[in-house]
Formats: structure tokens, C-alpha cells, sequence
């Protein structure tokens, strides 16, 4: 029985902001907020008149402790900003720091069809995510136990290669840490097998549901140039026109091998997002399976230069000058030399940079990632005016941002 | 190869940026704060429609000792083809700032993506926009001291942040095989107590 139900009775403060307008905080433990945001806004009625996130709930230092290790282990904090797709920021660092070396163009082609193989896995796992936790967020539950039973297999696959469900340290500078294990591709061939019959239940659950299409269509409408001027890219910038991919756009991993589109809607509301999302998985589905032909060849994962590369792991109890070799790149890694460079990957939300700085030390001198969940997020503060309050759960789905690395 | 973690004096670059190899993945252009306003201007122009990011970077020793990186890549809204977007070229803004003055003129009117980066720059390393219309710290508390990611601020941070840790039993005060019993956990509190000053609790032995 509630005696009184004021709000001020239960601890919580009103504020007006003048002309009727109130200001109501939304978060930053509200479930719909995938993590820890949250939202001051300003509503006239049930509008927004204004939106302002605030971040930073999550902030662990990963750049500063990034800095503080090397080269080598740096990989494991990185993999941990964007925690919904681990490998592409190791292998968006990794990539920068061969460019940094000069090796880029040595490492083995096995190794790259199997990075882009993870990456396009990862990629579906995220938006495995997205999807599952955006349909909650709009009250359809059944989808989500759908989406996080895919991401399940495509975890398992994870486990099987590096070891770790989640955070693997698989990539390597130079190629992987191990070859893919036996057994591996037929693992693949299952997942390609239940994945287009998953897809149609997904679809049939949630893509063509009325209750969700309502709720979406006509829903944060975002232009292709505010897009740009406000930094969005990925699915959320494919969804107002503008095919910016940098898979395409930036060639990298040898991309240009495979036969993909570049999903994009003209919409640009948070239906277009969702659609674009769901076909980008296709299409990663598609990656998937031309990477997994090529890697019947069998050939080396890791670059030849014994520089960069620890002995195999056979020989270090047999030869001495392995074991040395082995304790030296473990125990102080290897020296990259003096210079800057910036390197981007398509990442299931965006473009994910890293600007990576050496003094030709063993240690990264500053490791700046380029978030594109937090530029996407950022845009809220466009797109929630003159919305329903209630709309606000569905902007910030739509957008997908992950904290970790919004808050790095 | 040294054998030392710790690398020789002279061995480590004070400007890195200026000693790159030749890696073709942006044009660099390299302004001071008092020209960086009208080259971002000039670029938005010859359209650089997306600002991917600004970031910020620290070189003690080097005079100006603050670099603040802009990342763009010349792309249009109206592109809606991929030839249309083609392969689009990146510039990168290196703009240095010094200790003594660290102020340079914002671009989140140009690019609304750089309000919360310049606001993350400001909050991290100290650097501030002018003419931003919300600097204040995006990351870390309102009342926090001190620009993390400078390379004098501590890794672990002030010793005014660092919480009571106890130091743990050694193994040979542990006999072989003993689990962690409530005899240990209690030991454990004990320690915990006199590091904050306090007197344990009843009933924690």
C-alpha cells in the first residue's frame, strides 16, 4: 500500500526547469542503458527538449595501462575495451603495430584469412548482442535467448581457437599465437549450417513484428550530413545513405579478395539501423565462408622473423639458445621503432582507429583508440529532440554503443 | 639487444613523430594553435565532411610538449555509391601546444563530433578549447585533480587514491594443504583494521 506517491517521499528531487519544463535523470542504472550511461533530459510534457549523456561510469584507464605495458601485452587491456567483439581491437592494434615495424607486408596470408574469419565471427556475436538486448529493450524477449544462443556457438569456435571464450590474446604481432586447431573448419561448417535457419527464426520473431516496427519506423531520424559532422559511422551512418566502410574504403587484411555489399538504407531511423545491422550479418556470414575455403591451404601463422616470433614451442626444452630467445620476448618483448601511425578497422560498431605512438622503446608510448561507440552515443544529444521519452530506450539501442569502450 | 627492460639513455626518440618511418596511411600537416583554427577550416572546405577523431598525446621535454591530433577523411554525405566513395584520403593534424600555454581554439562548431573528444583531450591532459561551449571533465569526477594521462602522473595515482591493501601471509606460515579457513579470513581483517587505524569488530577473533 502506498501512502505517499510523491516523489519527493521516496528520496527523489523533481527539478523544473522553468516553463513547465522538468528535468528527469535517466540512469545510470536503468537497464535499457546496456552498461552504465546516463541521460539528463530536459522534457516538456512527455518530449525531449534536450539530451545530455553523461559517460565516464566505466572509465578504467585502459590507455594508461596500455602505455605502461609491452608491446606484447598491451594487446590484453585493448581487448578488453569493445568486450562484445574482443578481436577486432586486438587486431586493429596489432595491425598498427606492424605498420609501425615495416612487417605488414610479411605476415602470412594464413594468418590474415584466419583474422578476418574471427573478426566477421566477432562481428555476428555482437550484433548477436544488439540484437537479443534491443529486442528486450522493446519488450520482445523470446528473440534474445535466439541471438545469445548463436553467440554461444560462435563463442565456443572463440574458445576453440584461442582458449578463452572472450578475451583470447590470439592474435599476435606477426600473425596468431597457434594454428587453427584440428577439427577447427568442420566446427565453422556447423556454425554456417545453423546460422541461415537461426537468421529466418530471428527474422520471423522480431524483423517483420508489427509491435517493433512501430516502435522503430520514423524513430531518431538522422541525416547523412549530420551523420558525418557528428563523427557516426558504421551500421548507424550506413542507415542514412553514405556506404562508408572502411573494409572497402581502406583495404586491409586483404579484404579486397572478398565478395561482399556494403549494406546501406536511406531511412536513417532506428528501423533503417536495425535493418542494416541484420543484413551486415549476412554478409559477414558470406566473409565467413569464403575465409574458411581459403584456410583449407594449410601454411604458417606467423611472420618467419625469429625477431618478432617465439620458438616453437617444442624446442625450447630441447636448445638452449630457444629457451633465451623464448625468456627474451617474454620478459622484455622487442623494440619497435621511433614514429606515429594511424590505423582504422571496420568494427561492428564503426570505424575503430588507434593512433599508436612508439619512441622506439619497448613499450607503446601512447595507444589513442578512436571509439565509435562513443561518437555514435554522442549523437543522442541530435537525435532524442522532440522525441517521446519513451522513444529514448529505442535511440539508444538503435546505437549500440558498448561502454567499455565508450569509457575505455 | 640490451639486456636491461629499462632502455639506455639517448635510445628513446623525444619527438617520435618526427622520426617516422615512411608509412602511407595519412597526410600529416603540422600547425601551431594559432593557425589550426583556419587549416581545419580550410579542409572542412575541400571536403573534409568527417572528423573522425581528436586526440591528445604528451612528449615531456619537447618544447611545444603537447600534441592535440585531428583525424579526417575526406568524405561526402552525398556519396551514396561505393565508387562514389572511392577511396577516400585521410589527413592527420598535428598541433602543438605548449605547457606553459596550453590552449587551443576548439572545432565543435565546425564538427559537433569534437565536443566530447576535445572535452576527453581537456580532461586527460589538460589542454584546453577555447571558445568550447561545456569544457569540464568527461571521464573522471567533476573534483578530480590532476591530467591522467600526462606522463607524470602516477600509473596507479596519487597516493591519496591508493586504498589499505593487506600484505598476505607467507607460505610457510600456512601449513601444507590448510585451506583458507575463518582463522586466515580473520587474520586477513585484523590486517585490513590496523592499515585503516581501526579496532576489529567483535566476534572477528
Amino acid at each position: 500500500m502506498i501512502e505517499d506517491a510523491t516523489p519527493a517521499a521516496h528520496g527523489l528531487e523533481i527539478v523544473d526547469a522553468g516553463d513547465g519544463r522538468m528535468i528527469v535523470s535517466m540512469g545510470p542504472q536503468h537497464p535499457s542503458t546496456h552498461g552504465v550511461l546516463q541521460v539528463v533530459t530536459e522534457l516538456d510534457g512527455e518530449i525531449v527538449t534536450k539530451a545530455d549523456p553523461e559517460i565516464g561510469y566505466l572509465h578504467t584507464g585502459i590507455e594508461k595501462s596500455a602505455e605502461n605495458l609491452f608491446w606484447t601485452q598491451a594487446s590484453t587491456v585493448i581487448e578488453r575495451m569493445d568486450y562484445l567483439s574482443p578481436l577486432s581491437n586486438a587486431c586493429c592494434y596489432i595491425m598498427g603495430v606492424e605498420k609501425l615495424l615495416g612487417i605488414d607486408g610479411d605476415v602470412p596470408m594464413r594468418a590474415q584469412h584466419a583474422r578476418v574469419l574471427l573478426c566477421e565471427l566477432h562481428r555476428i556475436a555482437s550484433h548477436c548482442v544488439w540484437l537479443g538486448t534491443g529486442g528486450i529493450d522493446l519488450g520482445a524477449i523470446s528473440g534474445f535467448f535466439y541471438a545469445f544462443d548463436l553467440r554461444e556457438r560462435i563463442l565456443d569456435l572463440t574458445e576453440l581457437s584461442g582458449g578463452a571464450r572472450m578475451h583470447p590474446n590470439y592474435l599476435r604481432i606477426g600473425g596468431l599465437r597457434d594454428d587453427l586447431p584440428t577439427g577447427f573448419l568442420e566446427k565453422v561448417d556447423e556454425l554456417i549450417a545453423m546460422y541461415y535457419p537461426r537468421m529466418r527464426e530471428l527474422r520471423g520473431l522480431l524483423q517483420k513484428n508489427p509491435i517493433l516496427q512501430d516502435r522503430m519506423i520514423d524513430v531518431g531520424i538522422l541525416e547523412a550530413d549530420d551523420a558525418l559532422a557528428w563523427g557516426v559511422t558504421g551500421p548507424a551512418l550506413r542507415a542514412t545513405g553514405v556506404p562508408y566502410d572502411i573494409r572497402r574504403a581502406f583495404p586491409y587484411s586483404g579484404y579486397e579478395q572478398y565478395e561482399f555489399d556494403v549494406v546501406t538504407r536511406t531511412e536513417g531511423d532506428a528501423y533503417a539501423r536495425f535493418m542494416v545491422r541484420l543484413d551486415e550479418m549476412d554478409q559477414s556470414m558470406r566473409i565467413v565462408e569464403q575465409a574458411r575455403k581459403k584456410l583449407e591451404t594449410p601454411g604458417p601463422v606467423m611472420i618467419a622473423d625469429t625477431k618478432f616470433a617465439p620458438p616453437p614451442k617444442e624446442t625450447i626444452a630441447l636448445s638452449m639458445e630457444a629457451l633465451i630467445h623464448h625468456f627474451k620476448i617474454v620478459s622484455e618483448s622487442f623494440r619497435v621503432p621511433p614514429g606515429d601511425v594511424y590505423q582504422a578497422i571496420e568494427g561492428p560498431r564503426g570505424e575503430l582507429g588507434y593512433y599508436i605512438v612508439s619512441n622506439g622503446d619497448n613499450r607503446p608510448w601512447r595507444v589513442r583508440t578512436r571509439p565509435p561507440s562513443m561518437y555514435n552515443l554522442q549523437v543522442l544529444k541530435k537525435i532524442a529532440v522532440g522525441e517521446y521519452i519513451a522513444d529514448m530506450v529505442v535511440m539508444i539501442g538503435s546505437l549500440d554503443p558498448v561502454f567499455g569502450e565508450v569509457d575505455r | 639487444m640490451p639486456s636491461s627492460q629499462t632502455p639506455p639513455a639517448g635510445a628513446t626518440a623525444l619527438d617520435p613523430t618526427a622520426l617516422r618511418p615512411d608509412i602511407a596511411d595519412a597526410r600529416i600537416l603540422r600547425v601551431t594553435p594559432a593557425e589550426v583554427r583556419a587549416t581545419l577550416e580550410g579542409l572542412k572546405a575541400d571536403g573534409f565532411a568527417l572528423l573522425a577523431d581528436v586526440g591528445g598525446a604528451d612528449y615531456p621535454g619537447r618544447e611545444p610538449r603537447f600534441d592535440v591530433v585531428y583525424h579526417l577523411v575526406k568524405l561526402s554525405a552525398a556519396a551514396r555509391t561505393l565508387e562514389a566513395v572511392g577511396l577516400p584520403e585521410r589527413v592527420r593534424v598535428l598541433c602543438g601546444v605548449s605547457e606553459a600555454d596550453p590552449v587551443v581554439p576548439t572545432v565543435s562548431d565546425l564538427w559537433p563530433a569534437a565536443d566530447w573528444a576535445e572535452r576527453e583531450v581537456f580532461d586527460l591532459f589538460g589542454v584546453r578549447f577555447a571558445g568550447h561551449p561545456d569544457l569540464r571533465r568527461i571521464q573522471l569526477p567533476a573534483d578530480w585533480e590532476g591530467y591522467p594521462l600526462r606522463k607524470d602522473y602516477p600509473l596507479r595515482g596519487p597516493a591519496r587514491e591508493r586504498t589499505p591493501r593487506p600484505s598476505f601471509a607467507l607460505k610457510s606460515n600456512v601449513a601444507a594443504g590448510t585451506p583458507a579457513s575463518g582463522r586466515t579470513a580473520a587474520a586477513l581483517q585484523r590486517q585490513i583494521a590496523a592499515a585503516r587505524g581501526q579496532t576489529p569488530k567483535d566476534g572477528a577473533e
